[in-house]
C-alpha cells in the first residue's frame, strides 16, 4: 500500500493542464450536443421538408415554404395571442403572489415546516394534475368555484367554455401552481438579506413600507430576475394545464402555441410544417431571454 | 459442480425453447376491455403452441391510444405486431405506410369471399385505395338512448323524428319539474366524438359530406343547419342544459347512469353500462332505439369501430397474420359479443342465442348498424375532425354564430379536399 501508483501518473502525467481540461469536458459536451444541440438542429432541418405522413411517409424539400406558412396561418397568430398574453398576466401574477408567500414563510414562525410544507407542495405537483383537478374546481355544474359563487348568491360561470372566463381560470391556476416556485427563489435571496439593515431602519424611524420599498426589494432584485426569467421561458412553453383544462377550446380560443405545435406534429403528422412552428417557438423564447440576459448585464455592470 | 452442470444444461435448453417460441405483442387500448382479450389469446396461444402473445394496454380514448401509436409507427419502432385501430384510421395507415397490405396473403378471390360475411360499412372501411389494410374486430354504432319509465308515464311512444324526440322531452321536464333531469344529451366538448353530433344532423336530413368519389359536397346551409339545430336544443327548446359545450361522451353516461337525462345520443358501450354498472340508478329503465331523423330525411347513425391490422415494422408478419385472421373470425366476434357486448361485425351473429341472451337489445340493432354512416374516409381525417369539432364547440360555447361557423368549417374542408 505504501508504493504510489506509479501507472496512473504515467497515462495522466503527460497531459497538460489545458488537454486534460479538454478530456474532462468531453463527456458533458457530447452530453449536452445529443441531448441538446442535435435535436435543435435536427429541428431546423426537419423544418425546411414537406413531410406530412398522412399524405405521403416521404418528404421533399420545400425551403422556407412551411415558415411563410405558418405567417400566414391565423390559427399560428391566435396561438402567440394566447401565449403572449399568459406570459404577460401570469409572470408578474405569479412573482406578486410568490413574493407574499416568501414573505409569509420568512417570518419568524416557531414551528416553520407547515407554511414550507405549503409552500412546496404545488411546485411538487405535475402541472397536468393540476391542470385537470382546477378542471373539476371549474366545473359550471359539480365545480367548487361555482358551488361558492352561488352560495354568495352568485350565478353560475360557464368557466371553461367561455372563452374570457377560460383564459382567466387557467391563468389562476398556472398562478397558483407556479408562484411558489417563484417564492422558494425569493425565500432563498430574502435569508441573505443582513438582519441588521432592518434593525439599523428601525432605529432611522423608517415604516414598514420603507423598509420594503428600501431594503428588501433592492436587495432581491438579482433573486427576482431569475425567477421571472426561469418562469418566462416555461410560461412560453405553456402546455400542460390549457391542455388539461379546455383542451384549446372553446373553438381555438385558449390553445397556445405548444398547444398548436402538438396538433400540427402529433395529430395532424405534419412533421414539416409542425417543426417550422416549433422553430418559431424556440426564437421567440430565444429573443425573450436575450433581454432578460442583457438587462442583468446592465444591473451587474 | 455436478448439479451446477446440470443447471446450465437446463437453462440452455429452456432458453433455445423460449427462443423458438414466436412471440407477438398486440396492442389494445384500456376502453377496449383487455381482460376480455387477454382471454382470447390464451385462448389461441393453447391452440398454437410454440405462440406467444403479450398485451400491451393503451390510453383510454382512440385519440390517446393514437398519440402513443404515432410515437411507436412514425419511429418505425417494431416492438408492436398487430394493432386494434379505431374505425377511422385505417386510412391514414395506409397512406403514412404504417399497416402491412393484407393482399398478399389473400388471392382475390379468397378476399371477396373474406370481406362478404363482414357488415358492407367494414368491409369498406378496411380496403383503402383498392388495398385490404386491416381486418374488423367489433362494430360500434350510435343509438338513442332513452328512459323506459319516463316514457310509459307520459303515455309516449319512442321518438322516430326530431321534432317527435324535442317535444317529448319538453313534455317530461315540464310535468317532472326536477331540476337535475335534463332533456337531449349529445356530445359537444372539444373531443373527436363531436364530429359525430356535428354529422347526425346533416345524415337526419339526407346529406352528407361527400359523394360516392369521394369529392366534398356539404354546402355552408348544410353545415349551418346541423350548427344550428344543437344550438337550438339549448337556447330554442330549452331540452338541453347551456354548458353543452362541456359535455364529453361519457359526462353524458355517467349523467344518464345517474337519472339525469331523458334521452342522450351514445355509442355501444353505454348499454353494458347502465345495466351492470353497481351505482345504476336506471337498470332495467333504458331503452334503445334508433337515431331520430327530420321530416322527410333519414335515420342514420354514426358508424364506430375496431379493426386489427398488422404494423409494417413488424418482424413477425406471417405469425402476426395468422393471428389476425383467428381474431377477426365469427368465433372471436361471439366471444366479443358475449363477455364484453361488443357489437358483432357477422350480421349472423346478431340472432345467434348466446348472443341475444347476453345481450337481448342486439335483435334490434341490426339494422341500425348496418345503416350507419361512416365519418368522412380520408388520410388526414384528424385534420378534418379537427374542423368540425372545433365549429361546433365553439357554437355551443356562443363564441360563434352557426353562420360564421359553417363557413369556416366548409372553408377548412375545401382546404383538405382541395
Amino acid at each position: 500500500m505504501a508504493r504510489p501508483q506509479p501507472r496512473y501518473r504515467r497515462s495522466f502525467g503527460d497531459l497538460s493542464e489545458r488537454a486534460l481540461a479538454f478530456w474532462l469536458l468531453v463527456p458533458a459536451a457530447l452530453l449536452l450536443g445529443f441531448i441538446a444541440l442535435y435535436p435543435v438542429l435536427r429541428l431546423f432541418y426537419t423544418s425546411l421538408f414537406a413531410l406530412q405522413l398522412t399524405v405521403s411517409p416521404d418528404s421533399s424539400f420545400n425551403g422556407l415554404t412551411n415558415y411563410s406558412q405558418a405567417l400566414h396561418d391565423p390559427r399560428f397568430w391566435n396561438a402567440v395571442k394566447n401565449t403572449l398574453l399568459i406570459v404577460l398576466v401570469t409572470v408578474p401574477g405569479a412573482l406578486v403572489v410568490g413574493l407574499g408567500l416568501a414573505m409569509l414563510a420568512n417570518l419568524p414562525f416557531r414551528i416553520k415546516w407547515p407554511v414550507r410544507l405549503g409552500l412546496l407542495l404545488p411546485w411538487a405537483l405535475p402541472l397536468v394534475f393540476v391542470g385537470l383537478i382546477f378542471r373539476w374546481f371549474f366545473d359550471s355544474q359539480y365545480g367548487v368555484v361555482n358551488d361558492v359563487l352561488v352560495r354568495f348568491g352568485g350565478e353560475r360561470l360557464l368557466w371553461v367554455t367561455n372563452p374570457d372566463l377560460a383564459f382567466w381560470a387557467i391563468c389562476l391556476t398556472l398562478i397558483w401552481k407556479t408562484s411558489s416556485f417563484v417564492a422558494l427563489i425569493l425565500l432563498a435571496g430574502l435569508q441573505t438579506i443582513p438582519r441588521e439593515l432592518y434593525e439599523a431602519a428601525k432605529v432611522d424611524g423608517a415604516s414598514k413600507w420603507q423598509e420594503f420599498w428600501q431594503i428588501t426589494i433592492p436587495l432581491l432584485t438579482p433573486s427576482i430576475l431569475v425567477a421571472m426569467i426561469f418562469r418566462t421561458i416555461a410560461a412560453f412553453q405553456t402546455f400542460d394545464v390549457p391542455y388539461a383544462m379546455t383542451g384549446g377550446g372553446p373553438g381555438n380560443a385558449t390553445e397556445t402555441l405548444a398547444m398548436y405545435v402538438r396538433v400540427q406534429s402529433i395529430e395532424n403528422l405534419n412533421f414539416g410544417y409542425g417543426s417550422a412552428l416549433a422553430v418559431l417557438m424556440f426564437l421567440i423564447s430565444m429573443a425573450v431571454t436575450l433581454v432578460y440576459l442583457r438587462y442583468i448585464r446592465g444591473v451587474e455592470d | 459442480m455436478k448439479k451446477l452442470l446440470l443447471a446450465l444444461a437446463a437453462l440452455t435448453v429452456l432458453s433455445t425453447a423460449v427462443a423458438q417460441q414466436a412471440r407477438l405483442r398486440v396492442f389494445v387500448g384500456g376502453q377496449q376491455r383487455p381482460d376480455v382479450m387477454r382471454k382470447i389469446f390464451d385462448l389461441y396461444q393453447s391452440r398454437n403452441p410454440g405462440v406467444r402473445v403479450d398485451i400491451e394496454t393503451g390510453g383510454a380514448t382512440s385519440d390517446q391510444q393514437q398519440q402513443y401509436l404515432t410515437t411507436v409507427l412514425a419511429s418505425r419502432d417494431p416492438s408492436i405486431d398487430v394493432i386494434l385501430v379505431d374505425v377511422i384510421r385505417p386510412a391514414q395507415y395506409q397512406a403514412s405506410r404504417w399497416a402491412d397490405t393484407l393482399d398478399k396473403y389473400l388471392p382475390g378471390v379468397t378476399r371477396e369471399n373474406l370481406l362478404k360475411q363482414y357488415l358492407p360499412a367494414y368491409a369498406r372501411a378496411d380496403v383503402v385505395n383498392g388495398q385490404l389494410v386491416a381486418l374488423p374486430s367489433f362494430a360500434d354504432a350510435q343509438f338513442l338512448y332513452y328512459r323506459k319509465d319516463l316514457l310509459e308515464k307520459y303515455n309516449l311512444k319512442p321518438p322516430t323524428t326530431w321534432d317527435e324526440a324535442i317535444k317529448q322531452a319538453q313534455t317530461i321536464l315540464a310535468g317532472e319539474k326536477n331540476p337535475n333531469l335534463n332533456g337531449i344529451g349529445f356530445m359537444g366538448n372539444i373531443s373527436e366524438g363531436t364530429v359525430c353530433s356535428f354529422l347526425l344532423p346533416i345524415w337526419a336530413a339526407g346529406g352528407d359530406v361527400t359523394d360516392a368519389n369521394n369529392r366534398l359536397t356539404l354546402t355552408e346551409a348544410q353545415a349551418k343547419d346541423s350548427l344550428q339545430f344543437w344550438l337550438d336544443l339549448m337556447d330554442k327548446y330549452k331540452v338541453s342544459p347551456n354548458n353543452m359545450a362541456e359535455k364529453a361522451q361519457d359526462t353524458i353516461r355517467q349523467e344518464m347512469q345517474q337519472g339525469r337525462w331523458v334521452f342522450a345520443t351514445l355509442f355501444a358501450y353505454a348499454w353494458n353500462r347502465f345495466q351492470n354498472d353497481a351505482d345504476s340508478q336506471v337498470k332495467g329503465k333504458i331503452g334503445v332505439v334508433p337515431l331520430p331523423k327530420f321530416e322527410g330525411g333519414r335515420s342514420a347513425s354514426c358508424l364506430g369501430g375496431w379493426q386489427w391490422t398488422i404494423s409494417d415494422f413488424s418482424k413477425n408478419k406471417a405469425q402476426a397474420y395468422k393471428l389476425t385472421r383467428f381474431l377477426s373470425s365469427p368465433e372471436v366476434s361471439k366471444i366479443l359479443a358475449i363477455d364484453a357486448s361488443n357489437l358483432p361485425v357477422f350480421p349472423s351473429l346478431y340472432k345467434d342465442p348466446d348472443v341475444l341472451k347476453a345481450n337481448p337489445w342486439f335483435a334490434d340493432a341490426l339494422p341500425i348498424v348496418q345503416n350507419a354512416r361512416a365519418r368522412p374516409v380520408h388520410p388526414r381525417y384528424t385534420e378534418i375532425a379537427d374542423v368540425m369539432r372545433k365549429g361546433l364547440n365553439a357554437v355551443l360555447a356562443r363564441t360563434k354564430t352557426p353562420d360564421a361557423a359553417a363557413k369556416e368549417i366548409v372553408d377548412g374542408l375545401r382546404a383538405i379536399y382541395r
